[in-house]
């Protein structure tokens, strides 16, 4: 009976020792399961669906299993906002028809009146209207298409602006202009320099600059470039 | 019946008898679920444990390579279909055309087309030469004297994928099978009209793909790469045709001249991009 009892109480244990030897594992599985997709979703569910890892992948235009580690695209940080109006940019050439309403910009073009729905802006203390991209600024009875004015300030994007990532900013290109996001809208900045985008701006003029091609657009000079294998244009200050 | 006899509890151990058994019973419950708790809980996330890959897609594969492999030129088209996912989440099918010619151990020449895009790729056992057709830029960048060698420095220095280099390389079951983890041969399929083998492999965060005609031939019919690691788990689709083995590939094929008025563009290195990436901003 003795004998009995002390296996008993060996079995019991050797049984507990095993459970709180496993106690620690199940805790920390719960936990890193419910940081994966628990509270930190939980907290932000608009952005779930279509939020973006520090580190964006972006290789599979390139179909390869090669190189399949070789075309990851390091972006400097998640992207803050994805609405359907922004495209992100892929570094990749693809054949997607997406035109926009500012692909039509030609500079100085006149209209007689306005769509429903523009908006009126005040930039540096001047009128300015907005729709869809595109800025005016009234000449007589008409409206004439210009540069879109740095510190002009708009609640929604551009439909079809791009993502560009540089440094620790995202930028957003759309029409010629680069929108940062601030105070709820997004702002017009100045061009910055260095940065490459898959397409030129609407109506830029091709120019020549020591014999290298280039193109102009509002004051400043975008070259082409190869870039993963696909042609890409760098802003630059001549 | 002796047996019988001496399994007979004593009467005054009866209660003991009874609850030993039970208590036994509970604790190896109670241990075995602890241990294979554990067990789950230690071995299942990011467990490195390497399914197998099947013989007969290995060897199916392996006979695909070697076909390839000797084969000391070829010509083949592809269409390629790939996924993209628009800003609103949709995701949309993008086409495009490739036509291939290489030729062992350096030379290379493809051209590819889509609606708004036509580009060409030369090389030519000293440089690659990139040619936007529609905007007549061209850039070219120095290459290792070999194929598998300019590849991969392309890839690696320019961000540059050779088109289909899977089934270019010198030695694609080598290639592959580098980065394959699993395996499994799914039958008999027929591919636009051809019967062929379809065979499964992944590479753990990336499936592979390749359907390979039966007989005499087995050469690539199909290929689909799955991205299960990024958004919408993206696919891209080349299917094959026109394999030719017979017409030869002279020099002129993978030599790049400049179409009249092409401009010369740069070529911009990862690594100076990234670097580029790094100032942006500031």
């Amino acid at each position: 009976m003795k004998s009995a009892n002390l296996t008993s109480i060996r079995n019991i244990g050797v049984g507990l020792v095993a459970l709180l030897a496993t106690l620690p594992l199940l805790y920390a599985q719960r936990a890193q399961s419910s940081g994966r997709g628990g509270s930190a979703s939980r907290s932000e569910p608009s952005r779930a669906p279509m939020q973006r890892s520090p580190v964006m992948v972006d290789r599979s235009t390139h179909g390869t299993i090669r190189h399949v580690d070789t075309h990851v695209v390091q972006r400097s940080g998640a992207v803050p906002h994805f609405d359907q109006h922004i495209l992100v940019h892929h570094d990749v050439e693809v054949d997607v028809n997406r035109p926009r309403n500012w692909h039509g910009f030609v500079f100085g073009a006149r209209r007689h009146g306005l769509w429903a729905g523009y908006s009126q802006l005040s930039v540096n203390g001047s009128p300015y209207y907005y729709d869809a991209g595109i800025y005016y600024q009234q000449m007589g009875s008409d409206y004439q298409a210009v540069y879109p004015p740095v510190g002009a300030t708009i609640t929604g994007l551009p439909d079809g602006a791009i993502a560009v990532d540089a440094g620790n900013l995202t930028y957003y290109y759309a029409g010629g202009a680069f929108y940062v996001q601030q105070d709820g809208g997004y702002v017009i900045v100045p061009t910055p320099i260095g940065v490459t985008v898959p397409e030129l701006p609407p109506g830029a003029a091709q120019i020549s600059i020591n014999g290298s091609v280039a193109y102009q657009f509002n004051g400043v000079y975008y070259q082409p470039v190869f870039v993963n294998g696909v042609t890409q244009y760098m802003t630059f200050m001549a | 019946m002796k047996l019988l006899a001496t399994q007979q509890p004593e009467p005054q151990m009866k209660p003991t008898t009874r609850m030993i058994p039970v208590t036994t019973h509970w604790c190896r419950q109670v241990f075995l679920i602890s241990a294979l708790v554990g067990l789950g809980t230690t071995v299942a996330p990011g467990a490195d444990v390497t399914p197998p890959i099947d013989s007969q897609a290995e060897a199916l594969l392996r006979r695909m390579s070697d076909y390839l492999a000797q084969a000391q030129f070829f010509s083949v088209n592809a269409e390629i279909w790939q996924d993209i996912q628009l800003g609103s989440g949709q995701q949309v099918q993008a086409g495009r055309t490739v036509a291939l010619q290489m030729r062992r151990p350096n030379r290379f020449h493809a051209e590819l087309r889509s609606t708004r895009h036509n580009r060409g790729l030369f090389y030519d056992g000293e440089s690659i030469t990139l040619l936007n057709r529609v905007q007549n830029f061209y850039g070219r960048i120095p290459a290792p004297a070999t194929l598998d060698e300019a590849m991969d420095a392309a890839s690696e220095r320019f961000g540059i994928a050779l088109p289909l280099e899977d089934i270019i390389v010198s030695d694609p079951y080598k290639s592959a099978m580098a980065k394959i983890i699993s395996g499994i041969h799914l039958g008999p399929v027929t591919v636009l009209g051809v019967p062929c083998e379809h065979l499964a492999f992944s590479l753990g965060k990336v499936d592979w793909q390749i359907w390979l005609e039966q007989g005499a031939r087995p050469v690539p019919r199909k290929i689909v790469i799955t991205y299960k690691d990024e958004e919408g788990t993206p696919e891209y689709t080349a299917i094959f045709s026109n394999w030719d083995f017979q017409t030869k590939l002279p020099d002129f094929l993978f030599n790049f001249e400049p179409p009249t008025g092409a401009t010369k563009i740069s070529v911009a290195e990862i690594k100076s991009q990234n670097a580029a990436h790094q100032n942006w901003g500031k």
